[in-house]
C-alpha cells in the first residue's frame, strides 16, 4: 500500500485551535481522520483529542495488519469515541458536554469507506472530476438537499455531532474502489466556508498535493479575514506516481505486527488495559519505526 | 513493599548487544548505565525497574515481581513506552536522543545517547557554594536557556509537554550543549503508597495546573517551570512552590533582592513565565525566546533605602520560615 499525505492546521481569527488530525497505519491499512471541537460547548479540543485518540487506539487493535470488517470498525470507533467524551464530561462533572465533528476514512486492498458525523467533509476527486463529497449533518445542508431556500440558514448549525447527549447521527460510505492518483481530501468547515467545490476541486486537480493543499488553505485564511475560522486539512493521494520526498508513505517495507500514528495521547489513554506479551512486542516495534522513520527523516 | 533497592545489573553484563560498564543512576522508574555497543560507541542504557514493584538480587539478571504487583507493574511499563514514543520522533540537538528500544531479561530497555557532563543542578550546587553574588553570569542564562527553548519548541511542537522540567533535567555536556533529559516521569507516576497512579510533579518547578492535573496544562505549565529553573540559576534555590505561592505570594519579594544584579528584563522574564494564572504567561516558548533573545541596553533598578529596609524587615519576622525552607530546598535539590 502507498499513498503520499499532505495535513496542515492553521489557526485563524479564533482564540484556540480546537481542530485535531492525524493519520495511522500498518502494513495493510490506512487511517485518516479529523476533527473539529466545537465552540459553544466547553473543551471543543478535548473532544476531538478524544475523538482522534480513540479511533487511534481502535484501529492499533482492528488492523492485525488488515480491519477485516471495515464499515463495522468506523461504525464502533466512532461510538466509542463519543462515549469517551460523555464519560470524560461525566467524570468532570461538567455542566455541558464536550463536543466534535469527526470525519474518517480507512484504506485498505484498494479499497476506502468513510464516515462522517458533523460538517467536517471529505472530498474525492479522480481526473479532475469531483467524485463524491459527504453532506453536512447541517440544517442548511438539509434544506438545500430538499431544494428549499437556505439563505436565512446558519451554517454553522448541526442537528448531530460527537459528544452530545443525543445519539449521533452518522453516514457511512463506500466501499470505493481506488485508482492510482485519486484525491482525498479531508477539512474543517474553515475550509469550504471560504473556499468553493469548485476551487478545492480545482486545486487538487491542478497541482501536487503539497502546492494545492498549502494554496487552499492560504485561500480560506485570506478571505476569512481576521475573524477566519481555523482552517484544517488532511489530503492524500492513492499509489502516488512520483515519490514525493517528505509526504510518500510506503507500508510495505513495514513488519506485520507494526502500527504507526501521528496521534499523540494527550489526555489519560482512554483504553487503559492490561499490557499483555504482545502488547509489550508491538510497543516496542512501534518505537523502533519511529526511530529509524526520524532517523530517516533527518539523514 | 521492598525497602531494598533492586540491584542494578553487574558490570560486562551483555544484552541486547550493549556491554554494560556501570551504573549511572538509579531512580523510581529503574537503573540507568553506561553502556557500549558492539561498535565500542557509549550509550546510555535505560532499564525499566520500578523499585516500588519490582525487586532483583545481587547478580540477578531477572527482577522479580510479585503476583499482585504484576499488573500495576504491566501499567508502569506504558509510561516507559511513552517516553520512548515521545523521544523516537524527536530529534534536536537539545533533546536527549532514543537510539534503540528492545526486550529483555522480561523487561524492557531503552538505549539513548550517551552524555558527558553534569546537569544543570550540579551547576547550581557547584555555584551557589561559591557565595558570590551571582550564581551565573546573565549571559551564561541567556544562551543556556536559549538552546533549552529550542529543545522545548520542538517537543511542544509535536504536541507534546515534558512537564517534569527542572534543573536535575537539563543536562550541561562537557563540549558545552545544554540537553532536555527524561521524558520518563512526564505523564505518570506510581505511587509508592497505595496502588493508585498520581500524578508527578517537583514541588518548586511545577506550575499551580500540574496539582490539579486538568486539561488547563499546556505549552504554559512546561514554560512555568522553564521560569522556576531561570529563578534556581539566579538564585541558587528553587523558588517556593505553587502551593505555598497560592497562599502568600512571595516571589516578587524574592527576586526584588536580585535587583541591581540581573538586569531588570531578566527579572520580569521570570515573573513573567511564574505567573500563577497559565493565560498571563506567555502562552508559546516562541513568545519566550522572543521576549528572552531581545538583546536590547540592559537596565538595572537598584532598591530604594525604603525597600531595602522592608526586605530586612521581612527577614527578620521570617528568618525561622525562611531557614525551613532552605533546608527544604536543600533535599529538593539532592
Amino acid at each position: 500500500m502507498k499513498f503520499s499525505v499532505y495535513q496542515i492546521s492553521r489557526q485563524g481569527g479564533r482564540e484556540r485551535n480546537e481542530d485535531r488530525m492525524g493519520y495511522a497505519y500498518t502494513r495493510e491499512s490506512g487511517l485518516f481522520v479529523l476533527a473539529d471541537g466545537m465552540g459553544g460547548h466547553p473543551e471543543g479540543a478535548m473532544a476531538a483529542q478524544l475523538a482522534l485518540q480513540t479511533f487511534s487506539a481502535y484501529f492499533q487493535k482492528a488492523a492485525n495488519p488488515a480491519v477485516r470488517e471495515v464499515p463495522e470498525f468506523l461504525n464502533s470507533a466512532l461510538m466509542a469515541a463519543h462515549h469517551q467524551i460523555i464519560r470524560y464530561a461525566a467524570e468532570k462533572g461538567m455542566l455541558d458536554t464536550p463536543r466534535t465533528t469527526l470525519v474518517a476514512a480507512v484504506m485498505e486492498r484498494n479499497q476506502m469507506h468513510w464516515v462522517h458525523c458533523g460538517d467536517s467533509r471529505l472530498y474525492i476527486v479522480r481526473d479532475g472530476e469531483l467524485l463524491a463529497r459527504t453532506r453536512d449533518h447541517s440544517y442548511m445542508e438539509q434544506e438545500a438537499h430538499l431544494g428549499r431556500a437556505t439563505d436565512h440558514i446558519n451554517r454553522n448549525i448541526l442537528f448531530t455531532c460527537l459528544g452530545s447527549p443525543a445519539k449521533p447521527v452518522l453516514d457511512l460510505s463506500g466501499p470505493m474502489q481506488l485508482v492510482q492518483g485519486d484525491r482525498v481530501l479531508m477539512c474543517s468547515d474553515g475550509l469550504w466556508g471560504t473556499v468553493t467545490d469548485a476551487e478545492i476541486v480545482s486545486e487538487l486537480a491542478r497541482r501536487p498535493l503539497e502546492q494545492a493543499v498549502p494554496e487552499l488553505v492560504a485561500m480560506a485564511l485570506k478571505r476569512g479575514g481576521p475573524r477566519c475560522d481555523n482552517v484544517t486539512v488532511l489530503a492524500m493521494e492513492w499509489e502516488t506516481a512520483e515519490e514525493f520526498q517528505a509526504t510518500c508513505v510506503s507500508t510495505e517495507d513495514i513488519d506485520d505486527g507494526v502500527f504507526a500514528s501521528t496521534i499523540q495521547s494527550g489526555v489519560p489513554d482512554p483504553t487503559i488495559e492490561d499490557m499483555d506479551d504482545k502488547a509489550i512486542e508491538r510497543s516496542i516495534a512501534e518505537i523502533n519505526e519511529a526511530i529509524r522513520r526520524t532517523a530517516e527523516r533527518n539523514s | 513493599m521492598s525497602k531494598v533497592k533492586p540491584a542494578p545489573l553487574p558490570p560486562d553484563t551483555v544484552i541486547g548487544g550493549y556491554r554494560i560498564v556501570r551504573k549511572l543512576a538509579a531512580g523510581g522508574f529503574g537503573v540507568v548505565y553506561l553502556a557500549v555497543d558492539t561498535e565500542g560507541q557509549q550509550v546510555a542504557v535505560k532499564e525499566y525497574l520500578p523499585s516500588s514493584l519490582a525487586t532483583r538480587g545481587p547478580g540477578e539478571l531477572l527482577p522479580q515481581v510479585q503476583p499482585e504487583k504484576l499488573s500495576l507493574y504491566r501499567l508502569g511499563l506504558k509510561s516507559f513506552f511513552e517516553e520512548g514514543r515521545a523521544l523516537a520522533q524527536i530529534s534536536h540537538a537539545s533533546v536527549v536522543s532514543v537510539l534503540n528500544f528492545f526486550r529483555e531479561n522480561e523487561t524492557v530497555y531503552m538505549v539513548m545517547n550517551y552524555l558527558e557532563g553534569a546537569s544543570l543542578q550540579e551547576f547550581i550546587i557547584t555555584a551557589r557554594e561559591l557565595k558570590k553574588e551571582k550564581v551565573f553570569r546573565e549571559s551564561t542564562i541567556r544562551s543556556l536557556y536559549d538552546e533549552i527553548l529550542r529543545g522545548l519548541r520542538i517537543v511542544h511542537q509535536h504536541k507534546m509537554l515534558h512537564l517534569d522540567i527542572k534543573p536535575a533535567n537539563i543536562f550541561v555536556t562537557d563540549d558545552n550543549r545544554s540537553v532536555l533529559i527524561d521524558f520518563g516521569a512526564a505523564r505518570e507516576v506510581l505511587s509508592k503508597e497505595g496502588n493508585f497512579i498520581r500524578p508527578m510533579y517537583t514541588p518548586g518547578f511545577a506550575a499551580p495546573e500540574m496539582y490539579r492535573r486538568d486539561s488547563s496544562m499546556g505549552p504554559w505549565t512546561d514554560i512555568y517551570a522553564i521560569g522556576a529553573c531561570i529563578y534556581a540559576s539566579m538564585q541558587g534555590y528553587p523558588p517556593n512552590d505553587a502551593p505555598q505561592r497560592l497562599e502568600k505570594d512571595r516571589l516578587s519579594l524574592s527576586l526584588s533582592r536580585l535587583r541591581g544584579v540581573y538586569s531588570d528584563n531578566l527579572i520580569e522574564v521570570v515573573e513573567w513565565c511564574m505567573s500563577l494564572d497559565p493565560l498571563s504567561r506567555p502562552q508559546s516558548v516562541f513568545a519566550l525566546q522572543k521576549e528572552l533573545s531581545r538583546e536590547t541596553e540592559r537596565s538595572y533598578t537598584k532598591l530604594t533605602v525604603a525597600e531595602k529596609m522592608r526586605l530586612q524587615f521581612d527577614s527578620m519576622v521570617s528568618d525561622n520560615k525562611k531557614s525551613a525552607h532552605r533546608t527544604d530546598a536543600g533535599t529538593k535539590f539532592r
